[in-house]
């Protein structure tokens, strides 16, 4: 009696299944995951883009004394026409220039919620008149609530495509049976192989990043995606105030008793934090009801080298200076919250691991585009007429180059913004967005019109002029050229500088690749149709 | 300089495990390498990855030690990977001038 030795399973196997899985689970909102990642890429140096969007804030050589800094400013608050009923100052650092402060007016107008924010100088504590941007909290923001849509929606939105990533990535581990033996590997030339070689490669050695970063970044709306446990545990106001104790260093600012009373030192305040914690550690400063008997100061510790997001803060007597309560430690599970929020941002790295953590989540970026890619590598191979694709084909394909090529040229377009636009523009914060949607779309109108291949060099090359002359428009249109930022040590704007070149040089050898990968394809179908199985076997070419 | 011994470690361990593997022993060496130097390379080169990760615990702690961690192994599998690729390129280049 004959015997198969080798049963094949009635359905799909695992593998299979998770294939196809991993397949459709990257590509339908594969474009809105690539945004969401390049953006949540530059965001680690966002600070320092921020820094580069308002050349009109000096350089620091060095941190000021967070104690002094912060009682100029309490300073100026007071002074404020008008009155101010409260206030929250980020001190400045190693990686901020300025004070960041916004505040509550206490006069109000009916209907408004009368918030204000400003920069100040932390040599004067006068509010510094700065270009009106939003400069890396703009990319920030994107990244996980995108813009022209309530934000709510938005990080529904991105919470859908990250938990379509999170399936992805363990597909992917499945699908891929073979992650140690491959590791290294990478076959050159080899059409769909090399791309599903490259897309494994930027997948594996960031495992670990890409796993995380996922799982964290759903962790930080937790409260949004799955609020009915919280809902169900704390019912009283009382549970609910405790709850967000846990969460954040916000003190319920409670009722002003009527009664003026000249605030205490805040510098005394603040130094006691530094004692605690250390010179540069002190992060905000947050006071309720100033210049009333009921005042509070609550001075907030830093986030550098601490891999917790969990609030630790000092909480002062805002008339006498008297400590009232040292917050230091929370509960277990809001501690695992608190970790998983610090891994995500990464506020607390050195210079090092913040390149790190760019490096990575950058190997993440084209581990998504590269997915993208091979989507249609992968399809054009078995295209009957690949000069005429079917629609699903010409869609994925153009949404390729418009949200790859078209989001490099839309980021760089927004920092050509920052330095083009009038600063006497009204609402010239939003039109820097509005120049990098425009762009963004001309960047979709022009993946439709032309050829395919045509489409990605052009955008390629427009994106790497637009990055090599970027550091010239610097120059041009402000005081803090290249060679000015080397010579006073200025490695914020010397560093942007450089990396606009080191990508318009990426983008550059991108653009050159694809155009000979295009003359590669021509005469390989040419060469197959004088050997086709030659060509077969050598796989097709992007 | 701790964040420079932790890579320069990474990337031993790493180049040591890549030549563990019979692809790049067949690409780079001219054949499979004897068991007993492969089990050596593999060995070579997960000490060296340990001992980077005991060095950055020692001077984070576990925390943050992990996470640089992280980021070192996969910035120095990405330096390994794409010299392989380079002087694969190189040979064949040769190769074709010949």
């Amino acid at each position: 009696m004959k015997t198969d030795r080798n049963p094949q399973p009635a359905g799909q196997g695992i593998r299979q299944s998770m294939s196809s899985l991993h397949t459709w689970a990257g590509l339908l909102l594969g474009w809105v995951l690539y945004s969401m990642f390049l953006t949540g890429t530059v965001s680690y140096f966002k600070d320092e883009l921020s820094q580069w969007a308002r050349p009109e804030l000096a350089h620091l050589s060095q941190v000021p004394d967070q104690a002094v800094v912060a009682q100029r400013v309490a300073d100026e608050f007071s002074r404020m026409d008008g009155g101010v009923s409260q206030w929250s100052m980020r001190l400045p650092d190693a990686r901020n220039n300025s004070v960041y402060a916004f505040w509550r007016t206490s006069a109000r107008v009916p209907g408004q919620r009368g918030f204000a924010e400003a920069n100040f100088d932390p040599a004067t504590g006068h509010k510094v008149a700065s270009r009106d941007t939003l400069g890396g909290e703009f990319f920030y923001r994107y990244h996980f609530q995108f813009h022209y849509m309530p934000v709510v929606w938005g990080r529904w939105l991105a919470g859908i495509a990250a938990m379509f990533m999170l399936v992805a990535i363990i597909s992917g581990v499945i699908t891929h049976k073979k992650i140690f033996v491959d590791f290294f590997t990478f076959r050159w030339r080899k059409g769909q192989r090399s791309w599903l070689d490259a897309h494994n490669t930027l997948s594996v050695f960031g495992l670990p990043f890409h796993a995380m970063i996922t799982y964290s970044g759903l962790v930080t709306l937790m409260a949004l995606y799955m609020p009915w446990g919280e809902r169900a545990a704390f019912k009283a106001p009382a549970e609910r105030a405790q709850l967000a104790a846990e969460l954040s260093a916000f003190v319920p600012p409670g009722k002003p008793s009527g009664q003026k009373a000249p605030m205490a030192s805040v510098e005394d305040m603040v130094r006691q934090a530094q004692e605690r914690w250390g010179r540069d550690d002190v992060g905000r400063v947050n006071a309720v009801h100033p210049g009333d008997a009921a005042a509070r100061v609550v001075v907030v510790r830093g986030l550098l080298g601490r891999v917790s997001m969990s609030p630790q803060y000092m909480e002062f007597e805002g008339t006498t200076g008297k400590l009232l309560n040292v917050r230091e430690s929370v509960g277990p599970a809001a501690e695992t919250r608190g970790v998983f929020y610090a891994l995500h941002l990464g506020r607390f790295s050195d210079v090092v691991t913040r390149w790190l953590y760019f490096l990575v989540s950058a190997m993440g970026t084209a581990m998504v585009g590269t997915g993208l890619v091979m989507w249609t590598v992968k399809r054009r191979e078995k295209l009957p007429n690949p000069d005429r694709p079917y629609f699903g084909f010409r869609l994925v394909e153009r949404l390729n180059i418009a949200s790859i090529a078209g989001l490099s040229l839309a980021m760089t377009s927004f920092l050509w913004a920052n330095r083009l636009l009038p600063s006497s523009l009204d609402g010239r914060a939003n039109w820097e967005i509005h120049v990098f949607f425009i762009v963004w779309a001309l960047a979709l109108l022009h993946a439709l019109v032309r050829p395919a291949k045509a489409a990605w060099v052009e955008q390629l090359w427009a994106a790497s002029a637009l990055l090599f002359l970027l550091p010239v428009l610097n120059a041009l249109t402000t005081q803090r050229p290249l060679w000015h930022s080397l010579a006073v040590g200025d490695w914020v704007f010397a560093g942007i500088d450089i990396m606009c070149w080191v990508l318009a040089g990426f983008h550059a050898v991108l653009a050159l690749r694809t155009a000979r990968q295009q003359a590669g394809f021509r005469s390989a179908r040419k060469a197959s149709r004088r050997a086709p199985i030659a060509v077969a076997a050598g796989g097709g070419a992007e | 300089m701790i964040h420079v011994a932790t890579l320069a470690l990474c990337l031993a361990g790493f180049a040591a495990l890549a030549f563990a593997t019979r692809r790049q022993q067949r690409e780079f060496l001219g054949g499979p390498l004897q068991p007993a130097a492969t089990y050596a390379l593999r060995a070579i080169g997960t000490c060296a990855l340990l001992i980077a990760l005991g060095i950055l615990v020692a001077w984070q702690g576990w925390g943050l030690g992990l996470v640089m961690f992280s980021g070192h192994t996969s910035f120095a599998a990405g330096i390994v990977f794409c010299t392989l690729i380079g002087y694969a390129r190189r040979e064949a280049r040769t190769l074709q001038r010949r």
